[in-house]
């Protein structure tokens, strides 16, 4: 029940006033997200998937059920959790080897260890030769490649990633979730992905979470059961996809 | 499009700022303990300034003639008021201040416009302007006083130099910063020039060019403070320095709160009208 | 005149045209000296570019601008620390900013110079009178940008802190500090310019004491305009300088906000 990186969530929800009367976000959430999964969870929008994630790292607090992680439940923000945001957030003043190392600052790893961490992850996500460049010399992808490195470099349990390929160019976002599975196989590290894009998460997850709105519910789990790597062009491919889309239609 | 759906989706979690949770005892007296603060904190400052000033005055801490008490300060004020010397050199400060904006103002829009919409004009002339606005009030002062005595020709200048400055900037920059591609759009629909200047030109320089004006005026209010207290025998900034001459610390104290409250009312005015002419801007750039 | 307004315009032969008013006004002043008008008013062009070399009042400027230039040093350090130790704390707190930014934004709406005849009553016309209003000077804008940078800092960045479990101290030094500098710059070179101005009009109103505004104001009163137009020349290159310089030091220290700002 308690290997590291698997996340309990049990009949999570949670609920805002919006002008005085309550608004349900989300409800009735049961997930198990496996060790070493990749979990994809789709949904339109104002279905709370990205609320979900929010409180699954720890932003927004008070919530209903539990979270847990590896059994205990998440209470605020932790380095065991990882995240990549949707908007790469790097810091403009610091260069990309500076945001990468900004993810170890709350560690009390020794400097030596650090500088090596910092570079294996620049390493795996292709950034070396970049470690001096400022925020604003990159382009979207390798921004968002370093944020990946930022959220990856303190050995997370599980990375939350929260629509990190939805502002990018189509090219560049093929290209990069080629590069997440690479990314998620080397490191060994449970994934879950927020996405609105259905392709996307039939290409990467093992399971796919359908979600449906007002309030946010889960409508139906699907195991992904096609070998890696998987081709977008075969007809399984699309059957797969198109389940999905007749579920979000629904 | 996606990025449409992304933002509706971020708009649930907007609720970290926007939005409470369902109001439960104990946040309910947090909103309460909020609002108190909000409204209480500003006046803990200024309570604690006037008891320690009526505390200074009412134990002699410093002589009378450098800190009056709080109660003849507003005795002076009152009277002065009432007396009409306060209303009658503000009349004399704001008459200066609106003919200095006239005319400055008025010239310093044509030179921006002028500079705005031809290049051979701006070559021409910013040089010189440039030089012009980097000596400040405080330098044309003497010059000008040697070159037209401490009259009110004096301080008409100064007031519409002040003016000019702002003025002339931000109408250059306002018709410099309309995107070209609001001209391609007029281009494309064949606008006449008419309608291109109502239509496109107009209004997208208007908030640029009001905030020259409040910036002129800002500026106006301060040039002639410094021009009436050193080069002047009547007007508000001159009653105050006139309170120093006798060392009436408290006729000071009353012409600076006249002179914080006409600029607090101006600058407060300007901005409201201002807000209303960018409302359609997202954020005020 | 192309017909439509030619805001694609190629930088034309600037520097020429722009050299031609000045010119013609050098040209005026000469020409209406070496005949037309004769005033002391009117000085020769060449008479003034030596006053602060030869003149036996005119070579005070140098000393003065020295002794202005300290008294600058002096009031700015005070009243720059004292805005940037208040901006913060009214950008960090809300309980600090509660307390302070109402009474400080009502103090703020009087103009500058009506606090003058307030502090020679307090501290006479000496030294104490002109480093506390040029201190004052300094103070406003640190303490409104300082604020300002803090609060203007993304929501997106605090979160990423929070993420990465910051510390306050981590948090301040790695995300706010860097994240208002930019604002904070602007506090610095803004302060700086105020306080020049502040330098000398206080020595200009209050007299007593050497500085470029004594200069001005003797100069004035004796219609010596050379020196009158020596000390403004002074009192706007000086600023020049001061934005020159500031300019430079802080797109060197911001250099990561890249060059399309």
């Amino acid at each position: 029940m308690t290997t590291p990186g698997s996340l309990d969530l049990r009949a999570v929800g949670k609920t805002y006033a919006v002008d005085g009367r309550p608004l349900t976000v989300l409800q009735d959430i049961d997930l198990r997200i496996e060790p070493g999964e990749f979990l994809a969870i789709v949904g339109a929008s104002g279905c709370g998937k990205s609320t979900l994630l929010r409180l699954i790292i720890g932003l927004d607090d008070g919530y209903d059920g539990d979270i847990l992680l590896d059994g205990h439940r998440i209470t605020g923000p932790g380095l065991e959790r990882g995240i990549v945001f949707q908007e790469h957030r790097l810091f403009p003043w610091l260069t990309v080897e500076e945001n990468v190392g900004i993810g170890l600052e709350a560690t009390s790893v020794p400097a030596a260890e650090k500088r090596r961490a910092i570079r294996e992850h620049i390493d795996l996500v292709g950034l070396s030769g970049f470690e001096k460049a400022y925020p604003y010399q990159l382009s979207g992808g390798m921004a968002q490649r370093a944020a990946i490195a930022r959220g990856l470099v303190n050995r997370p349990e599980i990375l939350l990633l929260d629509e990190p390929l939805g502002a990018l160019d189509s090219l560049t976002r093929v290209h990069l979730q080629d590069e997440l599975l690479r990314i998620w196989t080397q490191e060994n590290v449970t994934m879950l992905l927020v996405t609105h894009d259905v392709e996307e998460a039939v290409y990467l997850a093992d399971r796919v979470v359908v979600m449906e709105p007002r309030p946010g519910r889960i409508r139906r789990i699907l195991p992904i059961d096609l070998p890696r790597p998987r081709n977008r062009a075969a007809p399984a491919f699309a059957a797969v996809k198109e389940t999905i889309i007749q579920e979000l239609r629904r | 499009m996606p990025s449409d759906l992304i933002a509706a989706e971020r708009g649930a979690w907007r609720p970290m700022l926007t939005m409470r949770r369902a109001p439960r005892r104990p946040e309910r007296t947090a909103w309460l303990t909020e609002r108190a603060a909000a409204l209480l904190l500003p006046l803990v400052v200024p309570a604690v300034l006037l008891a320690l000033w009526q505390l200074s005055a009412t134990h002699g801490w410093v002589s009378v003639q450098v800190l009056p008490p709080p109660a003849l300060v507003a005795q002076t004020l009152f009277d002065l008021l009432w007396s009409g010397d306060i209303s009658g050199n503000l009349w004399i400060s704001l008459r200066r201040i609106l003919s200095g904006f006239l005319i400055g103002g008025l010239a310093g829009m044509a030179l921006g416009i002028a500079m705005g919409l031809s290049p051979r004009v701006e070559h021409y002339l910013s040089p010189l302007f440039r030089a012009v606005a980097q000596v400040p009030s405080l330098g044309w002062l003497p010059f000008l006083i040697l070159l037209v005595g401490i009259g009110e020709p004096l301080k008409f200048l100064i007031i519409a130099k002040a003016c000019f400055v702002p003025m002339a900037l931000n109408s250059f920059e306002g018709i410099r910063n309309i995107p070209p591609s609001f001209l391609e759009v007029a281009r494309v629909f064949r606008l006449s020039r008419r309608a291109l200047v109502l239509k496109v030109v107009l209004p997208a320089t208007l908030p640029p060019v009001f905030s020259g004006v409040r910036l002129a005026l800002s500026h106006a209010w301060i040039a002639l403070v410094i021009v009436e207290m050193l080069a002047s025998t009547e007007g508000i900034g001159y009653l105050t320095a006139w309170g120093r001459t006798l060392f009436q610390v408290d006729v000071v104290m009353a012409g600076m709160a006249v002179i914080g409250v006409v600029g607090l009312a101006m600058d407060a005015g300007l901005k409201r009208i201002e807000r209303r002419l960018r409302r359609w801007s997202p954020a005020r750039a | 005149m192309p017909a439509a307004p030619p805001f694609l315009h190629a930088p034309g032969p600037r520097i020429r045209r722009g050299a031609v008013l000045p010119a013609a006004l050098l040209l005026a002043w000469a020409a209406a000296h070496s005949g037309l008008v004769n005033g002391h008013l009117l000085v020769p062009v060449e008479k003034v570019a030596l006053v602060p070399f030869l003149d036996p009042q005119g070579i005070h400027l140098w000393p003065g601008l020295a002794a202005s230039l300290a008294r600058m040093a002096a009031g700015f350090t005070i009243g720059a620390a004292a805005g940037l130790l208040l901006g913060l704390s009214m950008g960090l707190s809300r309980t600090a900013d509660r307390l302070f930014g109402p009474t400080l934004h009502a103090v703020r709406q009087i103009a500058l110079y009506a606090w003058i005849p307030l502090l020679t009553a307090w501290f006479g016309n000496g030294e104490p009178a002109k480093v506390v209003f040029i201190a004052l000077s300094a103070f406003f804008p640190m303490v409104l940008n300082t604020q300002e940078g803090l609060r203007t800092v993304p929501a997106a960045y605090r979160e990423v802190a929070r993420v990465l479990t910051l510390s306050r101290w981590q948090l301040l030094r790695r995300v706010l500090l860097p994240g208002a500098m930019p604002s904070i710059a602007i506090g610095v070179q803004l302060a700086l310019i105020y306080a020049w101005l502040a330098t000398v009009g206080a020595e200009y109103a209050m007299g007593l004491g050497r500085g470029v505004g004594t200069l001005l104001s003797e100069g004035r009163e004796h219609f010596r305009m050379d020196i009158v137009i020596v000390g403004v020349l002074t009192l706007a290159l000086v600023g020049f300088a001061i934005n020159a310089a500031f300019g430079r030091i802080f797109a060197r220290a911001l250099r990561w906000r890249g060059p399309a700002r």
